[in-house]
């Protein structure tokens, strides 16, 4: 699994494109009023899947593993959401852990975890 | 040499990009690109404090907040610029309208007319901000600036001969570390 995380809008789904080998049919792209299709290669701004997940109770971490298929040829995509103010809004603020415990989960897994700036890559493992 | 610096506030960008800018301008002049528009009495402090920290380093000002391409002309082939920063530089751009509209260009208005200048002057030093890594949910003007200026950063950040960004005083390269 490669896990690719950063910034918003710093360029980490054109990196996943470039160095995967991927088109926008094998992205999937999360969206916080859905459940997500966990079985595209590509699972982008998984921040959202998260989002939604505590709107309904449930721990990203544990529907990610209970549900996602060939974990480990998938490549994760997640907007690093974690470096503002603590969020005023509960839900919010639930949302920034719980996304937080499932990139933990998931960089434990994964081969390589890089982290884009700019456009640019950084291997973190 | 084109050096691009991000990172979060009060990290040790400014220092790190002036202390770099003084060592490259040996052949030429040093100078501090003033990207600021007072509003208030408030700004004018701040102007004022910025002034004070640079004092006895050897910086000319130029006071360009915006339409960096009209400056064209007075740059100074050999000189060495810090830009300090490319985030006020988009905010005079993006909302200068009297009207209270986002100039929808501004993003590639001014990563276009920053690379022109860079290309024209020795050595150019950017500072930018990493605003991108909270979780909130913006509007929609605020979400125009955030994605504008992660393209004006990756933008220059691709013509530059170093990218780096900088935590707790301590900086993590990107590219071009061994020019440094």
């Amino acid at each position: 699994m490669e896990l690719i995380i950063g910034g918003a809008f710093q360029g980490k789904t054109e990196y996943a494109k470039e160095n995967f080998g991927i088109g926008n049919e094998d992205i999937f792209v999360c969206n916080k009023d859905f459940a997500p299709e966990l079985d595209k290669k590509c699972i982008a701004h998984i921040e959202r899947f998260s989002f939604w997940c505590v709107e309904h109770g449930i721990e990203p971490a544990e529907y990610f593993f209970e549900h996602a298929k060939n974990i480990g040829d998938m490549i994760i995509i997640s907007d690093d959401i974690s470096c503002g103010v603590v969020p005023i809004d509960k839900t919010e603020r639930a949302w920034r852990e719980a996304n937080g415990r499932l990139l933990i989960k998931l960089s434990k897994e994964a081969e390589h975890v890089t982290r884009i700036f700019c456009g640019l890559s950084q291997r973190l493992k | 040499m084109r050096i691009y610096i991000s990172g979060g506030a009060k990290n040790g960008k400014s220092m790190f990009a002036q202390e770099i800018a003084k060592k490259l301008s040996s052949e030429g002049h040093l100078w501090y690109l003033a990207t600021m528009e007072p509003h208030d009495d408030e700004d004018l402090a701040r102007i004022a404090r910025h002034r004070d920290e640079r004092a006895g380093w050897g910086f000319r000002t130029a006071e360009w907040g915006r339409n960096i391409a009209l400056h064209c002309e007075e740059i100074d082939c050999k000189g060495t610029y810090l830009v300090d920063s490319v985030t006020a530089l988009l905010s005079n751009e993006m909302f200068s309208g009297m009207s209270g509209e986002i100039n929808k260009n501004a993003a590639d208005k001014t990563a276009e007319e920053l690379l022109a200048f860079s290309e024209k002057a020795e050595n150019v030093v950017f500072v930018s901000d990493n605003i991108f890594c909270d979780a909130a949910f913006y509007d929609e003007w605020t979400d125009s600036y955030r994605e504008g200026l992660a393209k004006v950063d990756r933008t220059i950040a691709e013509k530059c001969d170093v990218v780096a960004e900088f935590s707790c005083g301590q900086i993590i390269f990107y590219k071009g570390a061994e020019l440094i």
